[in-house]
């Protein structure tokens, strides 16, 4: 049982090795992790100069999630397609680790990789338009960042799966970017839309994430805010893990049923 | 006369099929996904964060801006992605191996996607009108229209100079993606162009759309249309100079291309 977890492990971290060395010469990725959340940036600092200082931040971290969401959705989002589309996919289908531990070590890298988006609002924010940021709350924030990634791992190994059964649904990829921005509250709060999209909100994980890192970043969130967010992000976490193993099975099944595993 | 025929033939065909052949491609739900779903998103998105930074009387400025912006998801991908496709699929020798005018060839492939656009514009519209309660009733509809048809002419312009880049490198979908971003940006749909510094509104001043979503937000304050013919006068010159410009490298690269030999390098 040790040893299969330690297996798993070095493959998830030489995945995500290879991973990051693969990203590094994409320029679609590079687009999405560093100058759409940079593009972003700039005008949400543009377009919230007279709300005041206190804002500030809050763009820098909305900006930077908007970073992540995209990379995710984008780039995690294909990571099976991608294999597909190289013929690679039959191979690691065929090996004896699980494709899932695969998937993983690949998302862990991409959300790993766009958290350069917050990185990169942040530089831009102090350098070009000269404020003076400091995070109110460092260590919470610190530990927001590492459930933030683990909740949007699992919110990817949902994703990468449905992408693949159903090219229908991954056809809306494009139209499915600027909804999660709204709907998760990253630049602007959720009380702005109707109420009945509230309850479509907690469902998903970049909200309870985007929450605890506005809410730790301001620092003007009490410690039972913060710790509830971060409850729901782990409770949420933990229910999409359990989807996404159900649905790499399903999908497995399937492909390997219909022998359509190389297919499109 | 007989030219005239042959050019108006393979002007329509060229359009046509070109623009078949790009959503056979991308099937209708990616169509009905990028046309009816992503404007509205980009609508909400921009017109909240709008409200929620200046307040819910300044709505009308970002759902204007945002809808007239919608302009450049057929005038700069579709428009690029019709003459990037002559090379990404191998066809690019033949045409450029026929005596066919190659003015038509070009023009024609940004022609259905400038309907393509006004559609895609409209649709954002009505999207404001029945969600974000955009009033359009003392707006000369009429001149709206042809703000709209100028704008997304304008706009295909600089697709098809986008598109001449696809045919001499791999990653114009990185430059597309930035252009695109950067219309957001330049063009006034989400900053006024006044607040911008000097430098920025030199690059605004260039960019097509920055007249465009000027005009038709006077024309939804209720101003005639006198008033906004210099702005469309404006609009169109730009457009036409990103056409010419296009069309120049489009020429450049051919016979670079056959210089070279490196018609089919993908």
């Amino acid at each position: 049982m040790i040893t299969q977890v330690r297996n798993s492990w070095r493959t998830i971290f030489m995945v995500a090795k290879m991973t990051l060395r693969q990203n590094v010469m994409d320029l679609f990725i590079i687009f999405t992790v560093l100058v759409q959340p940079m593009l972003i940036a700039i005008l949400a600092l543009a377009m919230l100069r007279d709300k005041g200082q206190e804002y500030i931040l809050f763009v820098v971290v909305g900006s930077g999630m908007t970073g992540i969401w995209s990379s995710l959705l984008f780039i995690s989002g294909n990571s099976i397609n991608v294999e597909r589309w190289s013929g690679t996919l039959e191979s690691l289908v065929g090996m004896p680790t699980s494709l899932s531990v695969i998937v993983f070590g690949k998302n862990l890298a991409n959300v790993g990789q766009s958290l350069l988006s917050m990185v990169v609002a942040y530089t831009l924010a102090v350098v070009i338009f000269d404020y003076d940021l400091t995070f109110n709350q460092p260590i919470l924030f610190i530990i927001s960042l590492l459930l933030t990634i683990i909740a949007f791992i699992s919110f990817g190994l949902v994703i990468a799966p449905v992408f693949v059964m159903n090219p229908s649904v991954q056809r809306w990829q494009n139209a499915m970017e600027f909804p999660i921005y709204i709907l998760c509250g990253f630049l602007f709060p959720i009380a702005m839309l109707p109420q009945w999209t509230t309850p479509i909100s907690y469902l998903l994980t970049p909200y309870w994430a985007a929450r605890a890192l506005h809410g730790t970043s301001a620092g003007n969130a009490p410690l039972s805010q913060t710790l509830f967010a971060w409850g729901m992000m782990v409770f949420f976490s933990v229910i999409y893990f359990s989807i996404a193993a159900r649905l790499f099975k399903f999908m497995l099944v399937k492909a390997r049923t219909d022998a359509t595993l190389d297919m499109e | 006369m007989q030219t005239v025929i042959v050019n108006l033939r393979l002007f329509w065909q060229g359009t046509l099929l070109s623009y078949i052949a790009l959503f056979n491609w991308l099937r209708p739900m990616t169509y009905l996904a990028s046309k009816i779903v992503m404007p509205l998103a980009q609508v909400l998105f921009f017109t909240l964060l709008g409200t929620f930074a200046t307040g819910k009387d300044t709505a009308n400025f970002y759902i204007i801006g945002n809808a007239m912006q919608i302009a450049a998801v057929s005038g700069i991908y579709g428009v690029t992605m019709s003459i990037g496709g002559d090379r990404w699929n191998g066809t690019l020798p033949y045409l450029f191996g026929t005596p066919a005018n190659r003015l038509v060839l070009f023009v024609g492939r940004a022609f259905l996607h400038i309907i393509d656009g006004m559609l895609g514009v409209v649709i954002a519209f009505l999207w404001g009108v029945i969600l974000l309660g955009l009033d359009l009733s003392n707006t000369n509809l009429l001149a709206l229209a042809l703000t709209i048809l100028i704008t997304t002419y304008s706009t295909s312009g600089l697709g098809l100079l986008m598109g001449c880049l696809s045919l001499i490198t791999l990653n114009v979908m990185f430059v597309n993606n930035t252009v695109y971003f950067a219309l957001l940006l330049f063009s006034g749909a989400n900053i006024p162009v006044q607040i911008l510094p000097e430098l920025l509104r030199a690059i605004s001043f260039v960019l097509p759309l920055t007249r465009g979503i000027a005009a038709a937000r006077m024309l939804i304050t209720g101003a005639t249309f006198r008033e906004v013919v210099p702005l469309l006068t404006g609009e169109f010159i730009v457009g036409s100079l990103y056409v010419v410009l296009g069309f120049i490298l489009f020429r450049w690269f051919e016979i670079q291309a056959k210089r070279r030999g490196s018609l089919e390098t993908v």
